[in-house]
């Protein structure tokens, strides 16, 4: 059973839709206990930082994130917030990666809206069988830099961190679940091979 | 063409030489990181680090300094001077430096260049051509070897080398004009070229840029205020008029591999597709799911259905339309048509709709762009603005083209940006089913006004009208309705004619 985290961060359907066309069971929930649970546990966001850490905390899931032991996948903001930090409002995040979130330069168009290839550095089960430089769809302010735990990465100004793993975190800055067959297959990775 | 300012390091400060030669150093400023800032700040698309201590030693001695100048900036910088090892490119290219430069140990060791090419591929690493009197120079340009630059490039070209960085010393820190021969040379022989070394002026970038470089590194020229990077970055900022004479030629280097879009349009009345639609492998082109997975298999990068009816009766036929669409087609799309509430947003989004266009209720009362980006975060709020030329500028209309609203469309544009728009759909009211060509001007006028991804709408009647959207118009994403469904234009024909004119586009 996955557990999808709800915490009033953006769009949910999109990823259920995915979950149900891979025939694959979930759970919609806040609550810690039923996190913990999990055998796998999918981490959505779309919207700004601030709001997203404070839901959060309201929830009491920070720590359960933190602790979190079973293979774990965040999308778009929920790639954002397992950072340090947040340059977006100055929001303090998770702190699994010891990274800080950075806005795109101003010399480009923000939000960053569209299809961008991404390239693979290292290896990781969620990657796996997919090519190097395929198109997934990005909408994003905010980005990840480079550094020890980037899987892939991708081109917009900078190249920042499209993909990254820290032990059982994994985490997409596109959205999988919006890039057509080959985000489906980012998916099918995360159930089958993570 | 891409404009990069240099940074050369000496001793922890930045520092300028003429002629490569150390004797001539003049310190421009003790804090290489604020200037870094400066540069960003004033428009700079990439910055050129040079590590001179490094150049001189043959080891990277300033690699901290760079690494940490690159982490607090958010443009791309590329750095090079005294690069001989693995482990320093390594280093470089893990902590987020976007392309390392060598030059000495490229021309001294090509199983070492072979092996980086390989590692880090032809987008990180570039290779520095430093020229004298025609003749290739290395260890920080003190010593002259007797290899014939155009044979040197011979080889980097079949090592499949694509960047290189060309300065011709003699020029370098004069002010006396680059080498433009050099630079148009390497271009047509196929490289990426950016071009170094006594880039004086205005009209020595408009010369470079003819001669269909890639870039200029700019150094003293902006130091002594011969050049101000202001003039000649894009026009972002909005203290800056936009008819401003030198501009644009940062543009069309930016190094970002996102796609231009192309997006079928749907109309929907009463749940159903409206305009007769006939294609051959598909049985009922009337069901908006189905000709949408037809589009989004043929590779249409988004889909957007407007409710054409938008009566609230009609509201929950949509809204199941909305939810059956979501499930069933695994790329983003856009609804619109008739939103008037964040309530009308929250069940489209609840539904799984990615994005909503807003029309009418953004110009009669644009605070409500506010309250939907803030509730729901800008990405998912696409601003359509519908308009038309009247005299010497576009006005904006509303209710289907009915009302004239008297507001400036690209002013009005500015502001939905302002008060947080995510996006903006441009439909021009004298193009709309002509099939005579988007209205570049307009589209023009809004992209270069605006930091917004823009989405071309009306008038497309053939595959160059894209072309010409994306090159001219500078728009991010261009629809069309019944250029498609009629069958006039097929997708994957659409792009395969970009992708041929070097439009970047997913396959």
């Amino acid at each position: 059973m996955i557990s999808i985290i709800d915490y009033n961060a953006g769009n949910i359907a999109s990823v259920t839709n995915v979950l149900k066309r891979l025939a694959c069971d979930y759970i919609i929930t806040s609550n810690p206990d039923e996190i913990r649970k999990a055998d796998k546990i999918i981490f959505p966001g779309v919207g700004r930082a601030k709001p997203a850490m404070e839901e959060l905390k309201k929830r009491s899931l920070i720590k359960v994130v933190q602790n979190a032991k079973q293979p774990f996948l965040g999308i778009c903001l929920g790639l954002q917030l397992l950072a340090d930090f947040s340059e977006e409002d100055s929001t303090k995040c998770l702190g699994i990666i010891p990274e800080a979130i950075k806005r795109f330069s101003n010399n480009l168009k923000v939000p960053q809206i569209g299809w961008n290839k991404v390239s693979f550095t290292k290896s990781s089960p969620l990657t796996d069988g997919i090519p190097d430089n395929e198109y997934f769809y990005f909408v994003n302010s905010y980005y990840m830099p480079i550094n020890e735990f980037t899987v892939g990465e991708t081109k917009y100004g900078i190249s920042f961190s499209s993909v990254i793993q820290k032990d059982n975190f994994y985490a997409t800055q596109f959205h999988p679940e919006k890039s057509g067959k080959i985000g489906e297959k980012i998916i099918r990775n995360f159930i089958e091979k993570c | 063409m891409l404009i990069i300012p240099a940074i050369d390091i000496m001793g922890g400060q930045c520092v300028r030489l003429t002629q490569g030669k150390f004797s001539t150093k003049k310190v421009y400023n003790t804090d290489p990181l604020k200037v870094a800032k400066q540069f960003e700040k004033e428009g700079a698309e990439m910055l050129h680090i040079v590590d001179l201590d490094g150049a001189k030693k043959g080891k990277m001695i300033n690699r901290d300094l760079i690494i940490q100048i690159q982490k607090s900036i958010n443009i791309p910088v590329q750095t090079g001077g005294g690069i001989r090892s693995i482990q320093d490119i390594e280093t470089c290219i893990k902590s987020g430096i976007e392309r390392v430069i060598v030059g000495t140990k490229a021309l001294e060791d090509i199983n070492f260049l072979k092996e980086i090419i390989q590692r880090y591929g032809t987008d990180r690493i570039v290779v520095g051509i430093d020229i004298k009197n025609g003749k290739v120079a290395i260890n920080g340009w003190q010593r002259e070897t007797t290899k014939d630059y155009l044979d040197f490039a011979a080889i980097l070209k079949g090592l499949g080398v694509v960047n290189v960085v060309v300065t011709d010393i003699a020029r370098d820190g004069t002010l006396i004009s680059p080498n433009f021969e050099l630079g148009k040379n390497l271009t047509d022989m196929g490289f990426k070229v950016i071009v170094a070394g006594g880039v004086s002026n205005l009209s020595d970038i408009r010369t470079l840029e003819s001669t269909g470089v890639q870039g200029a590194i700019i150094g003293k020229a902006i130091y002594e205020k011969k050049i101000n990077l202001r003039d000649i970055s894009r026009p972002r900022r909005r203290n800056i008029p936009a008819d401003k004479g030198a501009r644009g030629f940062a543009s069309s280097g930016n190094p970002s591999t996102l796609t231009k879009r192309i997006i079928p349009c749907m109309d929907i009345a009463n749940g159903r597709t409206v305009k007769g639609v006939n294609f051959k492998n598909l049985k009922d082109a009337g069901d908006p799911v189905k000709l949408g997975k037809f589009y989004s298999d043929q590779g249409a990068d988004e889909l957007i259905f407007l409710d054409i009816t938008a009566t609230i009766e009609n509201r929950p036929t949509f809204y199941k339309l909305v939810r059956r669409i979501a499930e069933n087609i695994n790329i983003p799309f856009t609804v619109g048509g008739g939103i008037r509430t964040l309530d009308d947003i929250n069940a489209l989004l609840k539904n799984g709709a990615d994005k909503v266009s807003i029309c009418s209720i953004a110009v009669q009362n644009p605070e409500f762009i506010r309250q939907a980006s803030q509730k729901f975060g800008n990405q998912c709020i696409v601003v359509s603005v519908d308009a038309k030329r009247v005299n010497n500028r576009w006005e904006v209309f509303i209710k289907g083209g009915r009302e004239n609203t008297k507001n400036d469309a690209v002013k009005f544009a500015k502001q939905m940006e302002e008060i947080g728009a995510g996006e903006l759909l441009i439909n021009s009211l004298d193009r709309d089913g002509t099939k005579t060509g988007y209205d570049i001007d307009l589209l023009r006028a809004i992209a270069e006004n605006v930091n917004l991804p823009i989405i071309a709408s009306s008038g497309a009647g053939k595959k160059e009208d894209f072309l010409e959207a994306f090159i001219k118009g500078k728009v991010d994403a261009a629809l069309a309705a019944s250029l498609f469904h009629y069958g006039e234009l097929s997708i994957p024909d659409l792009k395969n004619y970009l992708i041929s004119n070097n439009i970047q586009i997913r396959p």
